[in-house]
């Protein structure tokens, strides 16, 4: 069973993407939009546990909260549309939003 | 692919015009929407009242123009529209309330409904936050 975690929270406020990070499985992936597209500010604590944790390519981030917000993703998570975002959420078996 | 859609956030929240995207890319994507659930303050975005400044996006009136267009399941939670002061005519007249805010295409009814949404559906997202 495989889970796509949405986070839309910034990570400076709260402990949302500890906690998603803490729970992740091995071949589930995370999806950042919103105000969590700032976990990947170049140089943050966020963004370190980010590379850590090498997701490769289980690291997305949607492409116009990146844009709205000035954020590189930079080699460590890929942006994606709003059909992506569809098809992810059918790729993983659920969906879970870190609401 | 049949998908349930449940929103948290009210019009105004970046987070219900993502669920709306995410809604219109997957009819577009050829995908089945059997509900939309309108839950918590995402009760605000069926909210007929709604006033958006013009140098803004109208996300509600974009949400009523996709439900009416594609004859979408759109159901509000009744518990939480009206302790938000979220009411249809029938419930206006019920507790005596002088005010309507919830025309069609909305329906009111119980959290049931994001149950039995959430066994259809292949998929429930959820979407709320910022």
């Amino acid at each position: 069973m495989t889970t796509l975690h949405v986070l839309s929270h910034s990570p400076f406020g709260d402990n949302r993407l500890a906690s998603c990070l803490r729970l992740l499985g091995n071949a589930d992936a995370v999806l950042l939009t919103g105000d969590a597209v700032y976990a990947l500010q170049p140089g943050s604590e966020p963004r370190r546990q980010l590379s850590e944790r090498r997701l490769a390519t289980r690291l997305f981030a949607l492409e116009e909260d990146l844009q709205a917000r000035a954020i590189d993703p930079a080699g460590l998570a890929l942006a994606i549309d709003y059909p992506a975002f569809v098809e992810l959420s059918i790729r993983f078996d659920k969906v879970n939003s870190w609401l | 692919m049949k998908f349930a859609i449940a929103v948290f956030s009210p019009a105004h929240a970046p987070s219900s015009r993502r669920a709306l995207l995410f809604a219109q890319a997957a009819l577009a994507g050829g995908h089945e929407i059997v509900r939309l659930f309108f839950y918590q303050d995402g009760v605000h975005s069926a909210s007929g009242n709604i006033v958006t400044p013009q140098d803004e996006q109208d996300v509600p009136a974009q949400w009523r123009e996709f439900v009416t267009q594609h004859g979408l399941d759109a159901v509000v939670c009744i518990a939480a529209a009206l302790r938000r002061g979220v009411l249809d005519e029938q419930e206006a007249q019920r507790y005596q309330r002088t005010a309507v805010n919830l025309p069609a295409p909305w329906e009111l009814s119980g959290l049931g409904q994001l149950h039995e949404a959430a066994q259809v559906a292949d998929r429930l997202v959820c979407f709320g936050g910022n």
